[in-house]
């Protein structure tokens, strides 16, 4: 796919010692090289498919998937944006194509005009009773991003964590950018619910809670 | 969206609810620091509070962005890799089109 490059994810995405070099070689076919650069975005690929699929298993293959996705593309990388936003962009889009073969509606239409009253923000949304106590430390709101309903949670990771644009999201879920903006937003109301009550949130696969 | 540009003073609470998705779009992210809303906000605090929390959780969302340390942080098995090089020696990088 190619989208005009974005300069914020070049200020979120700052070159990293080394990889520039490594994507040459890696060019070249430079076993090495290849290994450099799976140890410089293993972390990130992988927590970003484990956000997504909420299982560590798949997690882990997509995470090779993407890799092999990688290596077998390096050469068309011509560097119109940050490599780490090329690699993740391509992470979301096995992603999703995983998601789709599976049969998962990741944008579900009726989740967005009438939400399930379990799922949906509560429509008293302005209240004092649902306003957060102080500041939310992360992995709380891993916890609280783990328990938010699918069409939510991606869009939510997307553009909050992973820093894409409305309209990015919008092609890449294949949805309209105000859907991308109205799942945006309730993803927001309903994590200031789950964030009022901590203590009921779920702990989560994958994530260490010692990381706070 | 509608224009909320002449009538802020006089938006109800639920209409401010209703324009929030395009304001911090449109905004930044960074609604309650614009002037425009001072007055709104301090005679709708649970407005003001509902702002103060969507922008605490979007900006705490960008620290998950980035692993927590070298060494910590989740971190696929080793058998990943260990899948991943084996087949590299099978298929050479490619020229697929991609970016």
């Amino acid at each position: 796919m190619s989208t005009k490059p974005n300069p914020g994810f070049f200020k979120r995405n700052p070159p990293i010692a080394g990889e520039a070099e490594a994507i040459e070689r890696a060019k070249a076919g430079d076993a090495d090289a290849f290994s450099k650069l799976y140890a410089l975005h293993k972390r990130r690929v992988y927590t970003l498919c484990l956000r997504m699929l909420g299982n560590v298993s798949e997690a882990e293959d997509m995470t090779q998937e993407a890799f092999l996705h990688l290596f077998r593309k390096i050469n068309s990388f011509r560097g119109e944006s940050a490599f780490s936003t090329w690699l993740h962009r391509l992470t979301v889009n096995l992603v999703l194509m995983h998601l789709r073969k599976k049969g998962l509606q990741l944008v579900s239409l009726e989740e967005t005009i009438n939400p399930s009253e379990d799922d949906a923000p509560k429509r008293d949304f302005g209240s004092r009773d649902n306003q957060l106590a102080g500041s939310v430390d992360r992995v709380t709101l891993e916890r609280a991003v783990a328990a938010l309903p699918p069409g939510y949670r991606m869009v939510f990771v997307l553009h909050d964590v992973e820093g894409f644009e409305h309209n990015e999201i919008a092609t890449m879920l294949e949805c309209s950018t105000g859907n991308s903006k109205s799942q945006l937003h309730k993803a927001r109301l309903k994590l200031r619910e789950l964030l009022r009550q901590p203590q009921n949130l779920p702990a989560i696969e994958g994530f260490s809670e010692a990381a706070r | 969206m509608k224009d909320i540009s002449t009538n802020l003073d006089n938006m109800t609470p639920a209409e401010f609810e209703e324009y929030l998705p395009e304001l911090f779009e449109a905004g930044g992210g960074k609604i309650s620091e614009d002037p425009r809303f001072t007055q709104f906000f301090k005679t709708n605090p649970d407005c003001a509070a509902l702002v103060r929390d969507l922008e605490t959780i979007a900006e705490q969302a960008k620290s998950l962005f980035e692993p927590t340390g070298e060494d910590s942080g989740p971190e696929p098995a080793d058998s990943v890799w260990s899948n991943i090089a084996s087949k590299l020696k099978d298929a050479p990088p490619g020229n697929e089109d991609e970016d």
